[in-house]
């Protein structure tokens, strides 16, 4: 793609708000540093790189957050995000009361599963606790951000794994739960990797009797083995390559399995249907210029075939990336329906 | 705000907020300051187009990829542009100068080719710790900053601790004495019924028998005597490792520093048992072209008893530096508080590169002194006219010199409690117990002095950044190799959990997601009629 490249750089450009620009090609750039050609991953250089941000019980914009340790065992932290009471008189010596209850009204926990191709980011992260902070201003929600292990170190099945137990965890906090039925409202959500998580982590509340009211997916990242039209299309074009696509998922999966590995791609070959099984209603957000939306399309359509209540949000201009910054109307479109999916109980 | 301003602020304290459309010039893009990084809106085009031009090379030469990845030192990410262009020009230069790395670690400095199948977990290290850790005990985690979360078993116990020490602070700073009194009661018979060996138990105690101090006998001092506190560091040395990254990190900077100088003179604030020097004596034994002439000059309080323990000191490392074939000399200068010493004193040679290192002493100058003007503007000045090469600054990463006692106290309460949880991994006997006295002895300092006996005034790195700059002093940022070495060091030596990161040119040690302590480095900003700093030349001894 060498060629092509001055001609693909300059239509980024075009489509995407230049600061936005700037925050995924610095990305774009850093990863490239990051990805070893064996297969290996410069973890020391990737943290050093990341951009983190402590929690702060101190609200900042209505929104306070905390840390908590889900499983000590695999130190698996999350950061909690919750509205700040609006009543000051509700906080004891001046200090936040991290765990009070939630209201008679339904309050919807949003567990949150943060991007990065299964080897970037944290939760900790500053993009994504911005987009987490928004999340609860703009649903009214507590959102649980999971810091799930990563690959190569961690393979398949790791992040699912921390998944589920960050999903049990929050399932049995009595001071998450609200409503009249006093029970936790739980909503899994994720962009790329993370959409990928929420999809399988359902799957497995499913077959637990866990009951998961709805799955938001935000570019989820899904494959398989052979190359999509939009793939060979899009190629290089818009911050992503089939070349690094590979690399992560040959990072995240089995040694020797391939992309129809069904963590990958769930409704492939290798995968099985979902007809007449549990699982929740779907809120899929796919970019018309994400080089992989044939699969995340595939998927959609394999939940619909299976019967299961899914909803696309087609976006034909957007990119990866877009939901980081609130500078753009996709942004605000995907957050008016994020809000409307958890907000609407059934 | 409007409708592109949410969430500007998000969460980050160390952004500075703009609205995106139609800000001032000079103002930060606020967007990106959400994401971490600080970019002028009137930058923007300009790193746009050395990023297009980045890309561009990475595309065309992937080999020099991998250079930069693996040779490459990568300095405050956060400042856009200035990596990006520090990136372009290691790629218009070929063959980057690299610095020595200490001695001890050199290894390590080859162990990304060695390794490693991905499922090495020895070497590469997350963050927040993605390996096991081995708990043997079921422990209430703890977290930064707030309430602290308990086991089961405990869980009313503790959380209405946590309520009554937060009232009862409350109650002091009102000046309801009567009140206080009675919840230190209640407290007491509330701790009898927790797991006082570990977890809220125990630091809640602390915080218990500091508040009585403060109520009942203020005037009792806190500090022991200069042997004990030195026995009581060693131990916390010992036992985690907070002074070995501290050590490390400032040594790892001065060598840079002292790269190409002949003649170097280290400055102690703190000497101890000049725990850290061996490792800077090695490591500049094998600096390539040989060592320079160094000397050290520790600081420290006078012995009581007549020895003279810093020159004590001073001949244990002369012995190590001749064993390495390094020119050594030795000054002691014992002072009770640093702004007793003047810069005479220290003898500063008018050819030599000057480190001055400062580890967890700064904030003890913050405190109120009528007779003597600031103590810390003092020495920060007297250290600015020695010119140094190198500043390595090292301070607790706590907000505990705040004006109001509550908001002191309750940071003290998350700070040491996270501080107390990391320790619990520590198995070693009898470090553990006495590292234990060692952070019991601040938790008093703090809760229950005021004045100028409340030495440990610890404030956070931005605070710092303010006053080390407005003394004249600007940033040597500690790059990507420091924090790989550090790393690495923890792994070696530490329970997970640990985690360094990088903040601004910084870096910092905490545990889980909580930073702990941070280290920096400066440099004074020339004055306009400064002398050219010393170079490779002869020294008058």
């Amino acid at each position: 793609m060498a060629g092509g490249n001055e001609i693909t750089v300059n239509e980024a450009k075009m489509v995407v708000p230049l600061n936005t620009w700037i925050l995924i090609s610095n990305f774009k750039v850093a990863y490239n540093l990051l990805r070893r050609p064996d297969g290996t991953f410069n973890r020391h250089l990737a943290e050093f790189l990341d951009r983190k941000v402590t929690a702060n019980t101190t609200p900042v914009d209505g929104v306070f957050s905390f840390d908590v340790i889900v499983d000590r065992a695999t130190s698996l932290l999350s950061r909690i995000y919750r509205p700040a009471p609006a009543d000051e008189a509700q906080t004891q010596a001046g200090v936040m009361e991290l765990e009070r209850p939630l209201s008679t009204e339904v309050v919807p926990v949003i567990i949150f599963f943060h991007g990065g191709s299964f080897a970037h980011s944290s939760a900790n992260s500053a993009i994504y606790d911005t987009l987490c902070r928004r999340l609860v201003g703009i649903c009214n929600a507590v959102v649980v951000s999971v810091n799930y292990r990563r690959s190569p170190e961690n393979r398949y099945p790791c992040a699912y794994e921390d998944g589920w137990a960050a999903l049990k965890w929050v399932n049995s906090r009595p001071w998450l739960q609200s409503g009249k039925e006093s029970k936790v409202h739980i909503y899994l959500a994720g962009d790329s990797s993370g959409g990928n998580i929420a999809h399988h982590v359902a799957l497995k509340a499913g077959e637990s009797g866990i009951q998961v009211m709805g799955n938001i997916l935000l570019n989820p990242m899904f494959g398989g083995q052979e190359r999509t039209e939009s793939e060979k299309r899009l190629d290089g074009k818009y911050f992503v390559t089939i070349q690094d696509r590979d690399w992560y998922w040959r990072a995240f999966l089995p040694a020797g399995a391939d992309r129809d590995h069904p963590a990958c791609n769930p409704f492939g070959p290798n995968g099985k249907s979902l007809k007449g099984v549990e699982f929740p209603k779907s809120l899929v957000v796919v970019a018309g210029l994400d080089l992989v939306q044939d699969w995340q399309l595939a998927y959609v359509e394999g939940l619909k075939k299976a019967g299961q209540d899914v909803n696309l949000i087609y976006l034909e201009q957007a990119t990866i990336g877009f939901y980081l910054l609130p500078n753009n109307n996709h942004f605000y479109t995907v957050m008016e329906e994020i809000k409307r999916f958890v907000n609407s109980n059934c | 705000m409007g409708p592109y301003d949410y969430g500007i602020s998000a969460g980050s304290s160390s952004s500075s907020s703009s609205s995106c459309a139609g800000g001032k010039p000079t103002e930060l893009d606020g967007l990106l300051a959400g994401a971490g990084y600080k970019v002028r809106s009137s930058d923007l085009h300009q790193v746009a187009q050395r990023l297009e031009k980045l890309e561009t090379f990475m595309v065309n030469a992937p080999t020099e990829i991998s250079q930069l990845a693996s040779e490459a030192v990568h300095y405050n990410p956060s400042d856009l542009a200035s990596w990006v262009d520090s990136m372009l020009s290691e790629i218009n230069q070929p063959f980057p100068v690299s610095s020595s790395d200490l001695s001890d670690f050199s290894d390590f400095h080859y162990m990304d080719d060695l390794v490693t199948p991905p499922l090495q977990h020895e070497v590469l290290t997350d963050a927040w710790a993605d390996q096991s850790a081995q708990q043997q005990q079921p422990q209430p985690p703890l977290q930064q900053q707030q309430l602290t979360v308990v086991a089961a078993i405990e869980e009313d116990s503790g959380i209405k601790l946590v309520h009554l020490l937060l009232t009862c602070a409350e109650s002091i700073q009102r000046g309801d004495l009567a009140l206080a009194g009675t919840l230190l009661e209640k407290m007491r018979a509330l701790l009898s019924r927790v797991n006082t060996g570990c977890g809220i138990g125990k630091v809640a105690g602390y915080f218990i028998d500091a508040l009585s101090r403060r109520l009942f006998s203020p005037q009792a001092v806190c500090a022991g005597s200069v042997l004990e506190n030195e026995i009581l560091y060693h131990h916390f040395y010992e036992a985690c490792p907070y002074l070995k990254f501290a050590h490390f990190t400032a040594n790892q900077a001065i060598l840079e520093a002292f790269d190409g100088h002949d003649c170097v003179h280290v400055v102690d604030f703190n000497l101890m048992h000049g725990l850290q020097w061996p490792a800077l004596i090695q490591a500049l034994a094998l600096r390539p072209g040989g060592p320079p002439l160094l000397r050290l000059t520790g600081i420290g309080p006078p012995s009581p008893d007549g020895r003279d323990s810093l020159r004590e000191i001073g001949l244990k490392l002369a012995e190590l530096a001749r064993s390495v074939n390094v020119r050594f000399a030795f000054r002691g200068v014992a002072a009770s508080r640093l702004d007793d010493v003047k810069p005479w004193m220290l003898q500063v040679g008018p050819r030599e590169a000057v480190a001055i290192n400062s580890i967890m002493q700064l904030h003890k100058l913050l405190g109120p002194d009528p007779n003597r003007g600031s103590p810390i503007d003092s020495v920060l000045g007297w250290v600015r006219s020695l010119n140094p090469k190198i500043i390595t600054v090292v301070e607790q990463e706590a907000n505990h010199n705040q004006p109001e006692f509550l908001d002191r106290f309750t940071e003290a309460l998350y700070y040491y409690s996270t501080m107390f949880d990391s320790l619990e991994s520590c198995t070693l006997q009898p470090e553990k117990a006495v590292a234990e006295m060692y952070i019991q002895r601040e938790i008093c300092n703090v809760v229950s002095c005021e004045g100028s006996a409340r030495v440990e005034r610890h404030e956070p790195l931005a605070k710092w950044r303010a006053r080390l700059g407005g003394a004249g002093f600007r940033p040597l940022h500690l790059g990507s190799n420091a924090f790989k070495q550090a790393s690495m060091l923890l792994t070696l030596f530490s329970a997970e959990g640990y985690c360094v990161e990088e903040n601004q040119g910084c870096l910092t040690l905490g545990w889980h997601s909580r930073p702990l302590i941070a280290a920096s480095a400066w440099q004074a900003v020339p004055l306009p009629d400064t002398n050219s700093l010393p170079t490779i030349n002869d020294c008058v001894l």
